[in-house]
């Protein structure tokens, strides 16, 4: 198994309790591991009656699991007061309250929580000697692909940017003949550092997801959840990223032979309806199903979690390369 | 003064003249031409930086903000060059003495 492992799926099919369970299993098995948090809801904290911050701590009971929550929002702000902080540091008075609104406005952006969180997760694969395994229960899969998708695009944009201003940084050099200054110098440009900077942070994201992360989606046997997760699957391929397996949850137990009446036959014939679901989702699509787990009558606390991890079939064993 | 003082000085003479004639017709005005030439390159990697200033979204706005602290000069003089363009034909036909 690669070293980065991420879950991912619709709202609400469960995915904070199977990559805990897995993150759990790992951690039983002696494996050093993290578990990261990046939904916003942090269901986290619920599943081990603890809590948790934006650094790892380790987990009560949990001998080789430690545990994170990133908040997008906490984030971006940091983000935000850094900037400001820089621009103390640069700009005149006059101009900061014109640069200032150039700022709020960016912040506002609808990309700027994903990209605050891609940050966190090129920060957290960089620092991550200390274990052998990350688990990441991410955000609802809209928000997770465009995240994923995200060094691919950007690094293209980035790269643009540097080209351009490289361009004309190169001809303002060349318009300072004699012993006039140049305007703008190449050595010691600060933006294009920056942008370097940016785009080394981008290459290093898309080559680790793509050669060191295997991806699990979680479902639930409903239409809605299987055609979603179809869409993730094609998408997630097309990235070049490695889909592993899924992981069906919630499905209904069977009753008895014996027994008659309403509540059985619903449930007869909700188990028969799923069985179809699951045939479909076999056939249709190319991971295999590694686990498939049944609704639980409680939420899946403390030990719980360690029958859950029985039941996935995912393979923990660290691979050495 | 002998004659061989006086080529001397004529010749110091024209080559101070055309020297100055040739900064006058040829180099000056390349200077200028190459320094908007980068001018409109530096537009259109603001542009592509702050999109958003016209009500465009940009993919790396929350990235290219933090350039803004370093770019200071760049953003009033990008600014300044908007206002005062009429069109790019305009700043175009600038660059060319006719």
């Amino acid at each position: 198994m690669r070293k980065f492992v991420f879950f991912g799926g619709k709202g609400g099919v469960g995915k904070t309790t199977i990559s805990s369970a897995y993150a759990v299993k790992c951690a039983r098995a002696g494996i050093r591991t993290l578990l990261v948090s990046t939904d916003p809801a942090h269901s986290t904290r619920d599943v081990f009656d603890q809590t948790f911050t934006d650094d790892p701590s380790p987990v009560d009971g949990e001998k080789n699991l430690d545990a994170m929550e990133i908040d997008p929002e906490t984030e971006v702000r940091e983000h935000l007061m850094e900037t400001k902080r820089a621009m103390g540091d640069q700009v005149s008075p006059a101009m900061v309250n014109e640069i200032d609104r150039q700022l709020e406005m960016a912040h506002q952006t609808p990309g700027a929580h994903e990209s605050a969180l891609f940050d966190r997760f090129i920060d957290v694969m960089r620092s991550s000697d200390d274990y052998d395994r990350v688990v990441f229960d991410t955000s609802p899969t809209g928000g997770t692909l465009r995240l994923l998708s995200l060094p691919v695009h950007l690094d293209g944009w980035i790269q643009r940017l540097l080209h351009k201003r490289k361009q004309s940084v190169k001809l303002f050099e060349r318009a300072a003949i004699g012993n006039n200054e140049p305007r703008r110098m190449m050595d010691g440009d600060p933006i294009i550092a920056r942008l370097e900077q940016r785009r080394d942070d981008f290459t290093f994201a898309k080559e680790t997801l793509q050669a060191d992360a295997a991806f699990f989606l979680v479902v639930n046997p409903d239409e809605l959840s299987i055609r979603e997760t179809k869409r993730a699957v094609e998408q997630l391929d097309s990235y070049g990223l490695d889909v592993r397996g899924l992981a069906v949850n919630r499905l209904t137990p069977e009753p008895d032979p014996d027994e008659e009446g309403r509540g059985a036959t619903f449930l007869r014939n909700r188990v028969e309806t799923e069985r179809e679901r699951l045939r479909e989702l076999r056939e249709d699509l190319s991971p295999p199903l590694v686990a498939a787990i049944e609704t639980r009558v409680a939420e899946v606390k403390g030990d719980f979690l360690g029958e859950v991890a029985d039941e996935l079939d995912v393979e923990i064993e660290l691979k050495i390369t | 003064m002998t004659l061989a003082a006086r080529i001397e000085s004529f010749r110091k003479l024209a080559a101070e003249w055309l020297r100055g004639l040739y900064h006058g017709m040829i180099s000056h005005p390349a200077y200028e031409k190459i320094e908007t030439q980068a001018e409109d390159h530096e537009d259109a990697f603001m542009l592509a930086c702050f999109p958003d200033a016209f009500g465009i979204p940009s993919p790396v706005s929350y990235y290219t903000a933090e350039l803004l602290p370093f770019l200071e000069d760049e953003f009033e003089a990008w600014e300044r060059r908007m206002w005062d363009r009429g069109s790019l034909l305009e700043r175009k036909g600038h660059q060319y003495h006719f």
